[in-house]
């Protein structure tokens, strides 16, 4: 079931923006697709992990809201809220980031005509994030051979010493490497004038279109029982 | 000896240079910020999120800003990726402006100010205007909800839920914090450009 | 396509008084194999990037004179263009590659080009049946080994299918059977015709493809073998000049630069430190240690060394460790043999809580192969005062007295030079206190006199009563300054056995693995 990247960029923004500003039914609705499509990716125990945490938030705030049982109880509720509102949003972007590979995405953004003024970082920056955690583990390994912890007399005493350490030796190892990846790239014609060709394939298929005009219902239902709404009210 | 010429100041080159840098601060940025955050997971501590955001990255950005050659497309190229997050998570086309408008300012103020201290000091100070602003979102959706939950449950709990998100104090503070950690991270970061990186060659 | 430089002179900084080249005349012809070997510093590296277009296009600096590629002048051609006709490597497998996985880095360059997607296809299927990579396509580059990622930097620059080949120094971190396979892969290309040019110290996998060698020595060509002429003017005079043996087998011989355990005078080890002179290695004279002299040494052991990422595939199974004290042992394998986890969980950095506790007391400390991921601090007193307890100035400084540092005892860490920085880690492993030091490939990309240093500095640390254990991949290196040798497999212990009398089991087993 394969969706094209910009397919899973519309219904990232609809399903978002549906669910952070349409009553809760509609937050089901729309993230019953992502849902559904990771079930198609073999994701069960995420999808699963996912209903349980959720279902607890909310059957827990539905609960609890109603005992009024002073402000550490209304801080835990409110908690409980902004959980069970931001978790929909997780498995969106969840299924969009699993699902989709960096160079389709990139193609798909220069089939959007996205300058390469843009996805040149963009790649750049999908390719850094593994590299990132590398050397910050590698020196994380070589903080605690020196005996620099957290929780030692010596960085408590100056507690931004902790950021010195472990940003400087990143720092340096990630200009060094941006460096030669830039010359990596610039002695293979990397160049923003230059028009590039993408070999992954993009293009929308029938279960593109089946999303797309799922989300648009979504929309239109709510948009309309919202307008509807507001005439009954008067 | 023949033509004498200076080499290495092709403007298409050090485009690339600069994007690729645009990347990997990006990439940085966005795992410093993430990693920072993780205390306003503790709702008493939200406020002091953004605040800590600012102080954590202010090193790497100062580190940013000296090396970017095209300030105003890096940065404005650099805030853009955060607002389309943003746009892409629900947060709306105001979030998206929001920051390319904290971009745009911040490499007009980096390119007026220079690269000396004032200008990296600025720069960083906008820039922290953008990571406050994503708390934003958590205000305006709450209001929502709340109207919506106001038809469900009794007026007490919902005036208790209002008092906090309904005044406009704490997202005050929220970005008084984060220039305030913008600032106090400004001068950590300027013992650390002077203490190691000019030392070692890296910015200037 | 033939390679023309004319009264080239570069320099990195504003003016030509310093530079790096001076007035350097070279031809290249088409088809050619031309190897550019020299020490550390002599201005091989801008030659190659003088023929690539990094430099007039990328670095800056200060240039004279002409570079042709064919009939063109380089200073004429925009990067892009000259990409077409110059595919480049680097040394460094890990910071070349642009994209997660590997179809799309082997597409890169023509991608770059504007190639249509369907001949781009067709171009991939060509590069990996050629070079039989086909167990590595579809895969997450982050996965590979340094080896199998610089066959992918390979195929991703010939897939864009250019005449001139620029390699710089494609070997230095790699292990013996990937630079195997780095040879078939110059063999190929010079097959098909091809010009490749390859800065190296290593000489001995291009030996026999190898049209040519050019010395260069400040900026300046300063001889030119075939190396059949280069081999038969014996080892001593490659060493000489710097250069690591131009062929291995004739290591064990032990008529290789220098005699299998050489330990060297403090005034020696100085000179090596400071490299601006000739010196003469052979005149250094051979101080042979007869090693069955020494008094029975002791032994450490260590036992149950065990880990896994998950119960069925051990990575590490190690039942006994035995090291004998005070000495250097080296540790071959191929790769994914376990010797980096070995060193892990010695050091306490990986493995179950119960292993991290003993070895935060009798563990040992690692010395990395990229050792800016161990540098904090802001001067190299600092740095060797970080791990000590309690904090010694004098103590600090006579350490860095015995690794020849004293004078940049203040200076910054990362302003220094390769080998000087890893005399600092090396100080810092010393004031922790810890008795065993584990090495991870010091001597990766080093040439022959950065080599003795290290090797001497080693041999120091090991009479001052640490126990050395040494991961390398360069068998110069063993001969050179080991005493013992320990070769894993699969994660266990498959031989160890003391260098003395085994150099052709070393060997062997080396070429052979």
């Amino acid at each position: 079931m394969k969706l094209d990247p910009r397919t899973k960029l519309f219904l990232a923004i609809v399903a978002n923006s549906v669910i952070l500003s349409a009553p809760p039914v509609y937050s089901v609705l729309m993230f019953a697709v992502p849902a559904v499509l990771l079930l198609f990716e073999k994701k069960w125990r995420f999808v699963l992990a996912f209903f349980s945490v959720y279902l607890a938030s909310v059957i827990g705030f539905e609960y609890l809201k109603t005992m009024d049982a002073g402000l550490a109880l209304s801080l835990f509720v409110s908690t409980m809220m902004i959980v069970s509102h931001m978790m929909p949003i997780t498995i969106v972007l969840y299924y969009v980031m699993m699902s989709t590979k960096v160079n389709e995405f990139l193609a798909a953004m220069a089939r959007m005509h996205v300058p390469n003024k843009v996805t040149i970082p963009l790649a750049v920056m999908a390719r850094f994030f593994p590299t990132v955690f590398d050397e910050a583990r590698a020196i994380g390994h070589a903080m605690r051979m020196r005996g620099i912890r957290l929780f030692s007399l010596r960085t408590l005493a100056n507690p931004f010493s902790i950021l010195e350490y472990r940003l400087v030796p990143l720092l340096v190892s990630v200009t060094k490497i941006g460096d030669e990846l830039s010359i990596a790239a610039v002695t293979r014609g990397l160049s923003p004038e230059t028009k590039r060709t993408c070999v992954a394939t993009v293009g929308f298929r029938v279960q593109d279109l089946i999303v797309f005009v799922y989300c648009l219902l979504v929309v239109v239902c709510y948009v309309f029982l919202g307008l509807t709404g507001n005439l009954l009210a008067r | 000896m023949s033509n004498i010429r200076t080499t290495g100041k092709k403007s298409s080159n050090t485009l690339v240079r600069d994007l690729v840098n645009v990347g990997i601060f990006a990439a940085l940025y966005i795992v410093l910020a993430f990693l920072s955050s993780s205390i306003g997971y503790i709702p008493a501590l939200i406020i002091f999120s953004t605040g800590s955001i600012a102080l954590v990255t202010s090193i790497p950005l100062f580190l940013f800003f000296s090396k970017v050659e095209r300030s105003i497309l890096s940065c404005l190229i650099f805030c853009g990726f955060f607002g389309t997050a943003m746009f892409v998570m629900g947060q709306g086309v105001l979030m998206l402006t929001i920051s390319l408008l904290v971009g745009l300012l911040a490499g007009v103020v980096l390119k007026v100010l220079g690269k000396g201290f004032a200008g990296l000091f600025s720069a960083n100070i906008v820039l922290s205007l953008m990571s406050s602003s994503m708390m934003l979102p958590l205000w305006t959706s709450t209001e929502e909800y709340l109207e919506y939950t106001r038809t469900m449950c009794d007026a007490g709990y919902v005036a208790k839920l209002a008092e906090l998100a309904q005044s406009p104090w704490p997202l005050v503070a929220i970005y008084a914090f984060g220039i305030l950690g913008a600032v106090v991270g400004g001068f950590i970061a300027r013992r650390v450009m002077k203490k190691h990186f000019e030392r070692i060659g890296l910015a200037k | 396509m033939n390679i023309s430089l004319k009264n080239v002179s570069f320099s990195y900084t504003d003016s030509l008084d310093n530079a790096v080249i001076k007035d350097l005349n070279l031809e290249i012809r088409s088809g050619e194999c031309v190897i550019l070997a020299g020490e550390s510093g002599c201005g091989k590296t801008t030659i190659s990037k003088l023929i690539n277009g990094l430099i007039p296009h990328y670095n800056s600096g200060c240039m004279a004179g002409d570079v042709l590629l064919g009939d063109k002048n380089t200073a004429d051609m925009t990067l892009a263009e000259i990409s077409r006709c110059v595919g480049s490597v680097f040394q460094n497998p890990r910071s070349q590659f642009f994209n997660i996985d590997t179809d799309s880095e082997i597409a890169f360059g023509c991608e770059n080009m504007g190639v249509p997607r369907e001949e781009i296809l067709q171009r991939i299927d060509d590069v990996v049946k050629e070079f039989r990579m086909e167990h590595l396509i579809g895969r997450n580059i982050f996965h590979l080994s340094g080896g199998e990622k610089q066959k992918i930097a390979c195929a991703s620059v010939a897939a864009a299918g250019p005449e001139i080949f620029v390699l710089d120094e494609p070997s230095a971190n790699l292990d013996l059977k990937s630079v195997a396979d780095l040879t078939e892969i110059v063999g190929r290309w010079k097959k098909a015709g091809k010009t490749v040019v390859v800065v190296e110290h290593r000489i001995h996998y291009l030996r026999e493809i190898a049209d040519r060698i050019c010395y260069v020595k400040d900026g300046r060509i300063a001889h030119e073998w075939t190396p059949a002429e280069l081999e038969a003017k014996g080892a001593e005079y490659a060493a000489s000049l710097g250069l690591r043996c131009v062929n291995l087998e004739q290591l064990s011989d032990g008529v290789a630069g220098a005699p299998s355990s050489v330990i060297l005078s403090d005034a020696q080890a100085e000179s090596i430190y400071e490299t601006s002179q000739l010196v003469d290695v052979v005149e250094l004279g051979s101080v042979e240690q007869d090693l069955s002299k020494r008094p029975t040494t002791e032994l450490l052991v260590f036992k149950d060394l065990y880990f896994a990422y998950n119960r069925k595939f051990p990575v590490l199974n190690i039942p006994m460790l035995t090291l004998p004290r005070g000495q250097i042992t080296a540790v071959i394998g191929h790769n994914g043999a376990g010797k980096s986890t070995l060193a892990q969980v010695l050091c306490g950095l990986c493995g179950t809580w119960r292993q991290k506790r003993k070895a935060r007391k009798y563990g040992a400390y690692l010395i990395m192969q990229d050792v800016n991921h161990q540098l904090f601090t802001e001067s190299v007193l600092e740095e060797v005062l970080l791990g000590m307890r309690p904090q010694n100035e004098k103590t600090a400084l006579e350490i860095l007295a015995g690794l020849n540092l004293e004078q940049y005892a203040y200076e910054h860490p990362m302003a220094l030079s390769g080998g000087q920085k890893q005399r600092v880690a090396i100080g810092s492993g010393v004031s922790s206190g810890r008795d065993i030091v584990v090495f991870d490939e010091p001597t990766s990309g080093l040439d022959y006199r950065q080599m003795l240093a290290v090797s001497a500095t080693l041999q120091k640390l090991a009479s001052s009563g640490k126990t050395l254990l040494v991961i390398t991949h360069d068998p110069e290196f063993i001969l050179n300054c080991c005493s013992n040798v320990i070769r894993m497999e699969h994660g266990k212990i498959a031989e160890q056995y003391p260098l003395q009398g085994n150099q052709d089991k070393l060997i062997h087993a080396m070429l052979n693995v």
